[in-house]
C-alpha cells in the first residue's frame, strides 16, 4: 500500500488497529455510542412489559404492570427509541470508528461530526420529554400515521434526528472522497465501500419520511394545516420505511463480513462478490416500499405486483452473504479442526460472546428472511398483515441478526471506549443465549397468535374477540417477554459493569479491520456511484412513478392534480 | 471477477427458489382469483352523508350475493342500526360477500378472522374487497391498525348460518 501522509490533526493511535483508542475518537465514537445506550434502555425494557400486558392471564394475576402504565405509549417509546434513535446513534457512531480505522484518516470533519452528534441529542432529548409527559398525545406509535398527529415536539424531535444523520453523512462521504483521490486506482476496503452503500440508501430513503414530516405532519401539528391526506402520508412513510431496515442490516453485515471471519478464525470466501451484494443493496433495497401497502385501497394491483418482485429481488443479496459468510465460518472451523460435512456450524467459538451473539443473529435472521419473503407473497401477505406476525418477523431480524449483532459488537467496542475489560464475559454470554432463546420462542408465539388472527399492537388482553388458540399464544409470548426481560438486565448490568466497576486493565487485542483491500480482481467501476444512483433512479421511475400519479389521483387535463397533500382528512 | 462454482450452484438454487414464489404469486392471482385491493373511489370523510356511506348497512344484491357498506370509526364498525354494537352481521352458508369500508376519523384495519379479507381503511379511500363464506360459523371483524385508545375494543362478528 502507498504509504499515507496523516494530517497533523490526527493524533493517530500506537499501532493502527490496536484497539486502544485515541482521546479524540474515544470522546466521539463513545458519546453516539452511550447515546444510543440511553436510548436504548427507554426502549428495550419496554417490550417485555408489552408482552406482560397483552397476555391474558398475565393481567388476570398482575393487574397491574408496572412501567408506562399506557399500553400504546410503551409501543411508542419502544418503536421509536429501539428503531429510531438507538440504531441512528449506533450505525453512525460504529461507522465512524470503522471509517476512521479502515482508511486511516479521521473523518472529514470533526466540528461537524459535532455539530451532527448535538443535533440528534437534542431531537433524542425532545422525544423523550415528549413520550414521558404527553403519554396520551404522543402514542402515534413509531410509523405515525395521520389523521392521528403527534405534539410538534415528537416531529421536531425526528427533524433533528434526520439533520444531523444527514450531517453524518455528509462526513463519511467526504472522507471517502478524500481518500480516493490520493489512491484512485486501489479498491476500498469492503467495509468502507458498505458503509458508502449504507448512507446512500439513507440519505435517499429519508428524502420521502422528511417531505412527509416537513410538509404534512409539523404544519398539521403546529395547526396551521387543518386537513391531511393519509393515503400519501403513507406512502412516503414507506418509501422510507423499508429502506430504513437496510439501514440496520447492512452494518451488521459489515460486521459479519469484514471483521466476523477473523473474530471466528478464518477468512472471507469471496470480497468480490460481497461488493456485487452490497452493490445489489444501493440499487433494490429503495423501491420496495409498497410491500408494506399490499392492503391498501389507494394503489393499484400492478403498481404492487411491481413492488412484490422488487422485493423478492433485493433478497437475492442477502442470500449471497449466507453463502459467502457461511463459507468463512465453515473455513473458520476447519482452521479448528472440524472434520465432517455437518459438524462445522458446531466447531465455532460460541464461548466468545463477540462471536456467539453474532452467530445468533444469524440463526434468527434465517427464521427472518423466510418470514419475510411469505411477507413478501402479496397473496399470502392478506392473512397476515397488520396481526403479530409482522412482529414476529421483524424481531427475528431487528430484533435478532440486527440487535444481536450490535451487541456482539459491543462486547469489543465499549470495553475499547471505556479502556477497561468488559466486565463479565460469563454474564454477556449468559445474555446472549438468554436473548435467543427468549427471541426464538417470542417469534414462534407472536407468529403463531399472527396466525389466529390476532392483531399486532393492540391491548389484546382486553380485547373483547380474542380466541382461545390466540390467547394461548400470547400468554406463551409473555413467558418470552420473562426471559428477554432477564437478557435485558443482564445486558444492561454489563454495560454498567464496565462503564463504572470494572477494574480490569483492558486486554491487549486488535480491531478486527481490513486496512487494505485483498480484492485483486472486482473492477474498479465498482466505486462509480454515479452509475448505481443512475440505476436507482430510474427503477424509482418505474417503481414508485404510477405509485405517487395513483395516491394523488393523477389525471391528464386540466385538473393534473386532483388530490394535494391537504386533502380532505380532518385532524381529529 | 470469477465466481466459485459452488456459488453459482447457490445462486441457482435461490433464483429457482425466488421463481416458484413469483409463480405462486402469479397461481394465486390467475388460478385462485385472490386480489389485492385496488383504487376504487375517493370520498370526502367528513360528506360520507353524500355517498353510499350514509346509510351503512347489508343489502341483497342477487341469490347467494351481498354488498356490504360499513363506516368504521373510533372505536366501533357502524354496519347500520339493524346490526347494533358491535356489529352482528348474518349470512347464510355460501354467501359471497362485497364490503365497502371506509373510516370517519383515523386509520383503522378491517380483518375477517380465517378469511383472507384485510383491509387497511384510510380516511379519503374507500376500501372494496369480496369473499365468500362457505364455512358456518362466528367470525370476528378485528381492526388490526392502531386508532387509539380504545383500539383493542373495536370489532364488529359476522355469523354464518
Amino acid at each position: 500500500m502507498a504509504s499515507v501522509t496523516l494530517p497533523q490533526t490526527f493524533e493517530a493511535p500506537a499501532t493502527p488497529t490496536t484497539l486502544r483508542l485515541a482521546r479524540r475518537e474515544q470522546l466521539m465514537i463513545g458519546a453516539h455510542i452511550i447515546a444510543a445506550l440511553i436510548a436504548l434502555m427507554f426502549g428495550i425494557f419496554m417490550g417485555p412489559f408489552q408482552t406482560f400486558h397483552r397476555s391474558p392471564t398475565f393481567v388476570q394475576y398482575f393487574p397491574t404492570i408496572p412501567i408506562f402504565t399506557f399500553y400504546y405509549q410503551a409501543v411508542t417509546a419502544h418503536g421509536v427509541m429501539n428503531a429510531l434513535f438507538f440504531t441512528t446513534f449506533f450505525i453512525i457512531g460504529f461507522s465512524y470508528f470503522v471509517t476512521e480505522r479502515t482508511l486511516q484518516r479521521p473523518i472529514k470533519s470533526a466540528a461537524m461530526g459535532w455539530a451532527a452528534f448535538v443535533a440528534m441529542a437534542v431531537g433524542l432529548g425532545m422525544m423523550l420529554f415528549v413520550l414521558l409527559t404527553m403519554p396520551q398525545q404522543s402514542a402515534v406509535l413509531y410509523t405515525f400515521y395521520p389523521p392521528t398527529i403527534a405534539p410538534a415536539m415528537f416531529y421536531i424531535g425526528l427533524v433533528l434526528l434526520a439533520l444531523g444523520s444527514w450531517l453524518a453523512s455528509a462526513n463519511i462521504f467526504l472522507t471517502y472522497r478524500d481518500w480516493k483521490r490520493e489512491h484512485p486506482n486501489e479498491r476500498v476496503p469492503l467495509a468502507v465501500f458498505a458503509l458508502i452503500v449504507n448512507f446512500i440508501v439513507w440519505c435517499v430513503a429519508t428524502i420521502g419520511v422528511a417531505i412527509e414530516i416537513v410538509f404534512m405532519l409539523l404544519p398539521a401539528s403546529l395547526g396551521i394545516l387543518k386537513v391531511t391526506d393519509p393515503q400519501l402520508a403513507r406512502t412516503l412513510f414507506w418509501f422510507f420505511g423499508h429502506p430504513l431496515v437496510y439501514f440496520w442490516l447492512l452494518p451488521a453485515y459489515v460486521s459479519w463480513y469484514t471483521m466476523l471471519p477473523r473474530q471466528a478464525g478464518g477468512k472471507l470466501f469471496s470480497e468480490p462478490l460481497a461488493r456485487v451484494a452490497f452493490i445489489m443493496f444501493v440499487v433494490f433495497s429503495v423501491p420496495v416500499g409498497v410491500h408494506h401497502q399490499f392492503s391498501d385501497p389507494g394503489i393499484s394491483a400492478s403498481s404492487k405486483g411491481v413492488q412484490t418482485l422488487l422485493t423478492l429481488i433485493v433478497s437475492i443479496p442477502s442470500f449471497m452473504t449466507a453463502f459467502n459468510v457461511g463459507a468463512a465460518l465453515e473455513n473458520a472451523a476447519r482452521n479448528r479442526g472440524a472434520k465432517t460435512l455437518f459438524d462445522w456450524p458446531f466447531k465455532q467459538k460460541w464461548n466468545d460472546p463477540v462471536v456467539a451473539a453474532q452467530l445468533s443473529g444469524m440463526l434468527l435472521f434465517i427464521a427472518g428472511g423466510f418470514s419475510g419473503l411469505i411477507n413478501a407473497s402479496a397473496q399470502l401477505n392478506a392473512t397476515i398483515h397488520n396481526t403479530s406476525w409482522v412482529p414476529a418477523h421483524f424481531h427475528q431480524t431487528l430484533g435478532g441478526a440486527v440487535t444481536l449483532t450490535y451487541i456482539g459488537i459491543l462486547y469489543w467496542l465499549l470495553p475499547a471506549i471505556r479502556g477497561r475489560a468488559l466486565f463479565s464475559k460469563k454474564m454477556a454470554l449468559a445474555q446472549v443465549f438468554t436473548w435467543l432463546i427468549g427471541m426464538t420462542l417470542f417469534g414462534l408465539a407472536m407468529g403463531e397468535a399472527g396466525l389466529q388472527g390476532v392483531p399486532r399492537r393492540a391491548l389484546t388482553s382486553q380485547s373483547p374477540y380474542l380466541s382461545p388458540a390466540g390467547a394461548f399464544w400470547l400468554d406463551v409470548t409473555a413467558v418470552s417477554g420473562i426471559i428477554l426481560l432477564i437478557s435485558s438486565i443482564l445486558l444492561y448490568a454489563n454495560i454498567i459493569g464496565t462503564l463504572f466497576f470494572s477494574r480490569r486493565p483492558m486486554p491487549e487485542g486488535e480491531v478486527p479491520i481490513e486496512t487494505v483491500s485483498g480484492d485483486r480482481t472486482s473492477p474498479l467501476w465498482f466505486e462509480r456511484w454515479g452509475i448505481w444512483l443512475g440505476l436507482l433512479g430510474i427503477l424509482l421511475l418505474i417503481a414508485y412513478g404510477p405509485v405517487i400519479a395513483e395516491v394523488l389521483d393523477f389525471q391528464l387535463g386540466w385538473n393534473i392534480l386532483r388530490y394535494m397533500p391537504t386533502s380532505n382528512a380532518p385532524m381529529p | 471477477m470469477e465466481i466459485n462454482k459452488l456459488e453459482r450452484y447457490w445462486l441457482i438454487a435461490v433464483g429457482i427458489t425466488l421463481g416458484a414464489f413469483v409463480a405462486a404469486t402469479i397461481v394465486a392471482v390467475t388460478v385462485f382469483g385472490i386480489r389485492l385491493p385496488a383504487p376504487v373511489e375517493r370520498i370526502d370523510p367528513q360528506r360520507l352523508d353524500q355517498t353510499i356511506f350514509a346509510k351503512p348497512g347489508v343489502r341483497k344484491i342477487a341469490d347467494n350475493r351481498y354488498e356490504a357498506v360499513i363506516v368504521a370509526k373510533s372505536w366501533a364498525f357502524d354496519a347500520g342500526p339493524e346490526a347494533g354494537t358491535p356489529a352482528v352481521l348474518r349470512f347464510p352458508r355460501g354467501s359471497q360477500v362485497t364490503f365497502y369500508v371506509t373510516s370517519k376519523d383515523v386509520m383503522h384495519g378491517f380483518q375477517i378472522e380465517k378469511h383472507t379479507l384485510n383491509l387497511e381503511l384510510v380516511p379519503g379511500q374507500v376500501a372494496r374487497a369480496s369473499t365468500t363464506f362457505n364455512r358456518p360459523g362466528t367470525y370476528h371483524i378485528i381492526c388490526n391498525h392502531y386508532c387509539g385508545a380504545g383500539h383493542q375494543v373495536m370489532y364488529g362478528v359476522i355469523i354464518v348460518e
